[in-house]
């Protein structure tokens, strides 16, 4: 392999490609090979480096300077600096938030300094379409151990040893999983991974698929050794194509290194591997339906028992493990039970990958050890809230999930923990909200998703989420009842015993948890026609606080409808008439003068003392 | 009754050329008669038969010499065979040469005019499929046929064989569906329960350029909703149609898993992030201009400001 001075570790995942990152690749490499650097410094396209929100971000290897939001134009400055002058560049690192200065090591940035990663060990270091590097950082050394030293109960007894539980929401544990497949006897079984990550607000398996593709097929090996399944499917959403692509690369690969096929490893174990690729119905993350949806039918859940363990795909045994479990197996079977354990909790144990998103600072794939905080997760790594709103509530578990509120957030995350506060792990969304949200108009969000994605087969969930969404639709739009919350309440709970899947069982959460969290903001909308938030439109009024006003003319300018009037460094107005409450000046103004009201408030005076912040 | 529904009946018996031409005239249809292969031959040659009654056994020329000779010169008539002999050898070799349908003899009235007039819809379904075949050129049929044959053999193929169509034609329209039934060899029901399950599946025509905006929770959350709201003005559609001139077709998707960027959309293949009202009119104005972008410029730093 060559060698060089320097490896710019250029992400290349989805998020940095679509800030920029092809081109800032170019821009590098003209620039390299100008300044005559080309034979000693190299630039390594890699998987999510998680970072997200600073994209297109680079750490330069093996210094560990880390470079973010990276600019065509900023590329010759750099090179010249760094790679000539050897002056690391201060403008595109890390910005300490208060003081602003600079962070050059990634290790010592905040978003960095409080993860654990195990899962997303390889992010950033390796270039996800070589085999190559996976190897050389211990990669399949794990499937070797598997194939050929070990049993396939040796192999069950590690992982049911270690505790590792499902990653894609249900925390149901792995090892016991396999167990009961490997009992079942059959020629024919299958190993099956569930890619179909369909929860808005999660990307954890999209990056780890694209970023670490081989971590996922070894775990399968491992697997499908320990059931003794010699074929395999990873049912992919059509929406990643970027996870398809890698992974069909990362199978070709291992295919020719005979890791894949028949007798792998000179071990006597076949097993062969395809990717499916889905069509876009949520419901296919559900196991029997995505089953059904390989068979190529649709995807519509089925009774269980049969368990997939005894009747899956075909009808015969099969596992389906999420991505995020799979990438977890290799360093069990590396590193033993016991090491896995000394991270989290007694019974949840290892890292947990989230995907923070929302109104926090730092947005990013995060991983931490189970039994972290919720506040550190949001302050210390997320670094708070943007602008310094307050925070409102942090979203987890996607539709199947719930809302968490501030007086919650010291709670440990933890699969025991989070179902207590009726909210679930879920796959690892985590999206947190500002006092901006209106959370009945979340709750309505959430039901729109379920009421639409619902497959249609159990009628408690078809026409149950569609009457719960007709009301959260009358509440935010002023026709709300006083007894709807009791209905609300009601219904939730039939449609959650009555449905067949994990889809109408948990569609009613995030209305649950609204209500029991944030029930002021439903009897506001309700009696009071008000959203406070001044998020539903019908049920509120834009005014602005003389006494507070200082005449700047931002939100003047900005009011796409002309409403507000007034003269320069005077108190403004707004015409109620033209107004179209759509939020832009209360977003614009600076010193808070904007107030919401209820609908059709006159005398804004007497109410300010209750909005006031 | 309409046009297009001129009928040519052949049997060397004048007594069944002439009960078929008053059972038939009386139903409305255009009929003539002929005696012989070689007379039937001649009236073909000087008029615009769309459907030919035929005996089978016939002096000098039999019937199946006069379909072989109709489907090599006039393809596009209509053949039912009337027949006393309906014996399994010379039926099939009727069959293979894709005639419509038969009639065996002695046949009552309300057999004839059935047959006739299945036999009609058969020629305007036909006709239809050829209308709707002439609109997609035969290189992507051939394609497609070649997707179909590559799968066929694999259980569970109907979903990838779906999505590969979908990527050579565009979309997926009955004909299309009812083609890729005929290859796999399952009923175009279930082709159909596949396609109006997945999301991913349309029956529409797209335009040339796809918008997909993402309605993921963060997205939602850092305000979609309006820029959803500015698109669709812009283009003049609603989400799932698309623009008149073909340009644009406008999608809404669960979660494109790039919160990190929201709010997001994704045009063809390129992901834009961040979006303001503003930006995302600029992206769509980069694929084909869609009127200037009048957004204010002070609404723009509010929103991005966010």
């Amino acid at each position: 392999m060559e060698r060089f001075r320097a490896n710019l570790m250029l992400c290349a995942g989805t998020g940095c490609v679509a800030s920029g990152a092809t081109k800032v690749r170019a821009a590098l490499e003209k620039e390299l090979k100008k300044r005559g650097l080309k034979e000693e410094i190299t630039v390594v396209l890699t998987g999510c480096n998680g970072y997200c929100a600073q994209g297109p971000v680079m750490s330069v290897l093996p210094d560990e300077i880390f470079y973010q939001s990276l600019t065509v134009e900023e590329v010759p400055k750099l090179v010249e600096e760094h790679f000539l002058k050897g002056r690391p560049y201060e403008k595109l690192m890390f910005k300490e938030p208060e003081k602003k200065l600079a962070i050059p090591l990634m290790k010592d940035i905040p978003f960095f300094k409080h993860q654990v990663l195990r899962v997303l060990r390889n992010k950033g270091l390796i270039d996800p379409e070589k085999i190559e590097e996976y190897i050389a950082r211990d990669g399949y050394q794990a499937a070797a151990k598997a194939l050929t030293q070990m049993t396939s109960e040796e192999v069950i007894k590690v992982i049911k040893d270690s505790g590792l539980r499902g990653r894609g929401g249900a925390g149901f544990p792995t090892g016991l999983k396999w167990e009961f497949a490997s009992k079942v006897q059959s020629k024919v079984k299958y190993m099956l991974c569930n890619g179909d990550e369909g929860d808005p607000g999660a990307f954890m398996d999209r990056s780890v698929m694209e970023a670490d593709p081989h971590a996922v097929i070894e775990g399968m090996i491992i697997g499908a050794k320990a059931i003794e399944a010699h074929n395999g499917y990873i049912y992919v959403r059509a929406e990643y194509p970027l996870a398809v692509k890698r992974l069909q690369m990362a199978i070709e690969q291992c295919y020719d290194a005979g890791l894949l096929g028949k007798n792998i490893l000179d071990s006597g174990f076949d097993f062969d591997l395809e990717i499916y690729q889905g069509a876009g119905a949520f419901v296919c993350g559900e196991e029997t339906a995505l089953m059904r949806s390989i068979e190529g039918k649709r995807g519509m859940p089925r009774p269980r028992p049969p368990f997939p363990a005894h009747k899956g795909l075909w009808d015969k045994p099969s596992v389906l493990n999420n991505v995020e479990t799979l990438a977890q197996i290799p360093l069990i079977i590396l590193n033993g039970s016991g090491w896995y354990r000394s991270l989290g909790t007694e019974k949840s144990s290892g890292t947990k990958v989230f995907a923070l998103t929302g109104a926090v600072n730092n947005i990013g794939l995060i991983e931490v050890p189970m039994g972290t905080p919720l506040r550190t997760i949001i302050y210390d790594i997320g670094g708070g809230i943007k602008k310094g709103r307050k925070f409102k509530a942090v979203q987890m578990g996607g539709p199947s999930g719930g809302c968490i509120p501030e007086s919650l957030l010291d709670l440990p995350v933890t699969y025991e923990d989070i179902v207590k506060t009726g909210a679930i792990m879920g796959s690892g969304g985590m999206v947190v909200m500002d006092d901006n949200n209106c959370m009945v108009s979340i709750a309505k969000f959430f039901l729109e998703f379920t009421a639409d994605e619902s497959c249609g087969k159990c009628v408690p969930c078809r026409v149950g989420t569609r009457i719960l969404l007709d009301m959260l639709a009358d509440i935010t739009e002023g026709r709300g009842k006083e007894d709807d919350i009791e209905t609300l309440q009601d219904l939730s709970r039939d449609i959650i015993t009555s449905s067949l899947c994990g889809l109408g069982q948990t569609a009613p959460n995030p209305i649950l948890t609204t209500i029991r969290y944030f029930m002021d903001e439903y009897e506001s909308h309700i009696s009071q026609k008000w959203c406070k938030a001044g998020v539903c439109r019908d049920l509120c009024t834009f005014f602005i606080d003389e006494e507070l006003c200082k005449g700047c003319g931002a939100c003047l300018r900005a009011c796409p409808s002309k409403a507000i009037i007034g003269e320069k460094k005077k108190p403004h107005k707004i015409i109620q008439e033209v107004c179209v409450y759509c939020r832009t000046c209360y977003e614009t103004c600076k010193f808070n003068s904007i107030k919401i009201l209820p609908a059709g408030a006159h005398e804004p005076k007497h109410m300010l003392v209750e909005t006031k912040t | 009754m309409a046009d297009n529904t001129k009928i040519l009946v052949v049997d060397d018996e004048p007594v069944v050329v002439r009960s078929c031409e008053r059972i038939l005239k009386a139903e409305g249809y255009d009929i003539e008669g002929a005696l012989s292969g070689r007379e039937a031959i001649l009236k073909i040659e000087e008029n615009n038969y769309n459907l030919v009654l035929t005996d089978l056994k016939m002096p000098e020329m039999d019937g199946i010499t006069l379909i072989r000779w109709i489907r090599k010169s006039r393809p596009s008539i209509g053949i039912v065979v009337i027949t006393g002999y309906p014996s399994q050898e010379t039926i099939k070799d009727a069959l293979d040469l894709g005639i419509i349908d038969y009639v065996p003899k002695p046949f009552t009235p309300a057999v004839l005019t059935d047959v006739t007039r299945r036999a009609f819809e058969w020629i305007k379904g036909k006709a239809l499929e050829k209308k709707i075949e002439e609109e997609f050129p035969p290189s992507m049929l051939n394609e497609l046929d070649r997707v179909v044959n590559q799968y066929k053999k694999k259980p569970g193929s109907s979903i990838p064989v779906l999505q590969r169509s979908q990527e050579v034609v565009g979309y997926l329209p009955p004909v299309i569906q009812k083609r890729i039934a005929k290859g796999l060899n399952i009923s175009p029901a279930e082709i159909h329960s596949i396609v109006s399950f997945y999301s991913f599946f349309t029956m529409k025509p797209r335009g040339d350029h796809t918008i997909r905006i993402c309605l993921g929770t963060a997205c939602y959350v850092k305000g979609i909703e309006t820029i959803i709201n500015k698109i669709k003005e812009t283009l003049g559609v609603e989400v799932g149609e698309t623009t008149k001139d073909r340009k644009f077709s406008l999608e809404t998707v669960r979660c494109l898993g790039a919160c990190g960027l929201a709010p997001v959309m994704v045009i063809d293949h390129d992901t834009y992030g961040a979006l303001s009202r503003k930006k995302a009119i600029d992206a769509i104005n980069q694929y084909a201009p869609v009127g200037i972008n009048e957004t204010p410029a002070e609404e723009i730093e509010a929103v991005e400001g966010e």
